[in-house]
């Protein structure tokens, strides 16, 4: 009797198929509710009637102004930088095989760091500031991304070595110190104002950011969405391993490149505007494996591409406070969101030995 | 000898090894065996000696340090990775842990020389999918989670795997490690039946006794390189001595049977007894290092055996045992 109780589930009341489209149908719907409450609330209270009508181009100065050079560039930034951080995640636990992979503990971030770290600090020492304002969002950019794809190349290196996930994980927080060491050295001999500069940058933040600069961010995440997309067969592939993805006739070699440069282009980019931010790239994939109960990356791409954009739009309502003048920084908040799920899956890993 | 339309694969002089400051290691001299549809092929050799980087070099995982490998008469080693991968599927010891991953998802990987860019499953596609999921035994298993299958299901899903990847020649690395007596025949069954279905099978293992009863050839690996033929001709050519490595161990020519090369006790006459009890009473005596007499000129040990027990005698006093614990356990205290 009990066990004809059990059999009535909801998997058996809906099909795989219909169930994943509710899902992303809610996902859609979550999406579009956190991005507008993100642009009702703040710390100076408009109405949401006023905001939507600064967002038809209605509204006088001031809510004008707050809307559309804040909010608004603020809201698109958290969901580009949720979109692009989840991604290289989900990218990095595929290609390294490790379910702790993720920008911000494998040192991808301080790698992208130092590139920001020598523009901004070497700037002071020789580049005229003036040419920072034209050409200086691609050079922070292209740096910050060398600087990611530097240190995923160090980690594959080690990672095909190495086969303990923990082993890899330690070398990772080495290098993120390392990083920090020469990054300090870089401090030590810069000016002030520039200083000044780059230690705002590492708070992270997700406002801030002038038109040409959201504009960039825009393209480089959209560049690393399309990739995300061409290489979801070989991320497929390479789910079962290096060996038999080759043996089902996968170009290891050059789908690595691609992967690598995808990643590379999205954690870089984000860290380079945004400053590191924690635990978002590590978190989500997991969080969207598990609610979609699939390892198919053709589903898991769209999926963390929506989770992603609303943890970090939350992230972002969570760090004004609502009803208060006081802001955290977002940092904070995502470390928040983000530890827990990554000492579940520490504890998950433990009890059944599962890859990730 | 065989015909050369039936040859599915040949090795040609084959070195193995790797490259090691730009200086080329070969791992043993150069290999020669071949193939043919529908054969299973076991490939024997102590630990260490090169079956996994032979078995890799077959499979276009691993390049060779000289020689050639011909698939179906082509050049193999000129194959790109999708024309291989059409060719030759490969099962590896590595488990594969993935969560969220079904049994369909994994036996889909095995499509992917054959979809297009993103890996969509067409209907024909999904049919295929299923179907291999039921040729490998596990019909019912589609939504289940790779990770809560045993050892013999997931080895199972594997095939399945490469049975999808639809491939003449399938390359298997120890698929009956890990698995207990009844999941080794259960898988070994199962490459039979694909084998009469055409697929050639080449698997290394551990398990000699598998191997020299159940494969149709045998490739076996020693220091001087690669012998091969059917189990029974390289029986005749006393070829499995190379396993062992010290003189105290080895077969027995006669009847293949293991030596441990201790020293014997001496002779018994049996007699009496049906087939089978005198079958696992032979079994016994032999084990405790006795050889067997047909002919009762050693009047002084002599052991009958009926379904009430075991007597034995030797001149004058006679015993009778209810088991053959107790009779092994009394002649080797003698």
């Amino acid at each position: 009797m009990q066990a004809g109780l059990k059999n009535i589930s909801i998997d058996s009341l809906f099909s795989p198929v219909t169930k994943r489209r509710s899902i992303f149908l809610v996902l859609v719907i979550l999406l579009l509710v956190f991005f507008f409450l993100d642009l009702f609330l703040g710390s100076v209270t408009i109405k949401p009637a006023d905001v939507l009508k600064a967002l038809a181009g209605k509204a006088d100065g001031t809510v004008d102004t707050i809307v559309m050079k804040f909010r608004l560039p603020k809201a698109i930034t958290a969901i580009l930088a949720g979109i692009a951080l989840s991604l290289s995640g989900l990218q990095m636990q595929t290609i390294f095989r490790n379910p702790m992979a993720g920008p911000y503990v494998l040192g991808v971030s301080s790698g992208a760091g130092l590139g920001v770290a020598l523009v901004i600090l070497g700037s002071s020492a020789g580049i005229a500031p003036g040419s920072m304002l034209t050409s200086g969002n691609w050079i922070l950019v292209t740096s910050a991304c060398i600087g990611a794809g530097a240190v995923m190349m160090l980690i594959m290196f080690i990672s095909a070595r190495v086969r303990s996930i923990m082993t890899v994980l330690i070398i990772g927080m080495m290098l993120g110190s390392g990083i920090s060491a020469i990054v300090s050295i870089l401090q030590y001999f810069s000016n002030e104002t520039m200083l000044k500069a780059y230690v705002v940058w590492t708070m992270g933040s997700l406002g801030n950011l002038s038109t040409g600069q959201l504009n960039v961010l825009s393209l480089s995440v959209g560049a690393g969405v399309v990739l995300s997309i061409i290489s979801v067969k070989m991320l497929n592939a390479l789910l079962i391993g290096e060996n038999y993805a080759s043996s089902s006739g996968l170009n290891v070699t050059s789908s690595r490149i691609v992967i690598f440069a995808c990643t590379s282009i999205l954690s870089g980019s984000v860290t380079a505007f945004c400053g590191p931010i924690a635990f978002i790239g590590i978190a989500v994939p997991h969080l969207v494996r598990n609610l979609l109960k699939t390892s198919d990356h053709r589903l898991l791409v769209p999926g963390t591409v929506f989770t992603g954009a609303i943890i970090m739009l939350v992230s972002d309502i969570l760090s004004q406070l609502p009803g208060s003048e006081n802001v955290l920084p977002v940092n904070s908040v995502t470390s928040l969101i983000g530890i827990p799920v990554v000492i579940w899956i520490i504890l998950r890993n433990n009890r059944n030995s599962e890859l990730f | 000898m065989i015909s050369v339309s039936d040859e599915i694969l040949s090795i040609n002089s084959l070195v193995i090894g790797y490259n090691f400051r730009k200086r080329s290691v070969p791992l043993l001299p150069p290999v020669t065996a071949s193939a043919d549809k529908g054969e299973l092929v076991a490939l024997l050799g102590r630990n260490g000696i090169g079956k996994s980087t032979l078995l890799r070099s077959v499979t276009g995982l691993q390049k060779p340090l000289e020689g050639s490998v011909r698939i179906n008469n082509e050049d193999a080693l000129l194959f790109s990775r999708v024309k291989f991968a059409r060719s030759v599927g490969y099962i590896s010891t590595e488990i594969v842990k993935v969560s969220h991953m079904r049994v369909y998802d994994l036996v889909a990987l095995g499509r992917f020389p054959y979809t297009d860019w993103i890996g969509r499953i067409d209907q024909k596609t999904d049919e295929l999918i299923k179907g291999s999921i039921v040729k490998a035994g596990l019909a019912d298993y589609n939504d289940r989670f790779i990770s809560e299958l045993s050892d013999g299901e997931r080895q199972r899903a594997m095939i399945a795997r490469v049975l999808a990847q639809d491939t003449d020649i399938m390359i298997m690395d120890e698929p009956l490690a890990f698995l207990d007596i009844s999941g080794k025949y259960s898988i070994i069954r199962l490459m039979k039946e694909l084998t009469a279905g055409g697929k050639t099978i080449i698997f290394s293992t551990h398990d000699f006794n598998i191997a020299v009863n159940h494969s149709d050839r045998i490739w076996l690996m020693n220091d001087h390189g690669l012998k091969e033929g059917a189990p029974e001709d390289l029986w005749l050519g006393n070829e499995f001595e190379c396993l062992f490595d010290s003189e105290h161990t080895g077969f027995n020519p006669e009847d293949g049977s293991f030596l441990f090369g201790l020293p014997t006790r001496g002779k018994i006459f049996l007699e009496g007894g049906d087939g089978r009890l005198r079958y696992w009473t032979v079994k016994a005596l032999k084990r405790a290092g006795f050889t067997i007499t047909k002919k009762n000129d050693l009047p002084c040990k002599k052991l009958h055996v009926d379904n009430s027990g075991w007597i034995f005698s030797t001149g004058d006093t006679t015993k009778s045992y209810k088991t053959l614990y107790e009779l092994v356990k009394q002649l080797k205290n003698q």
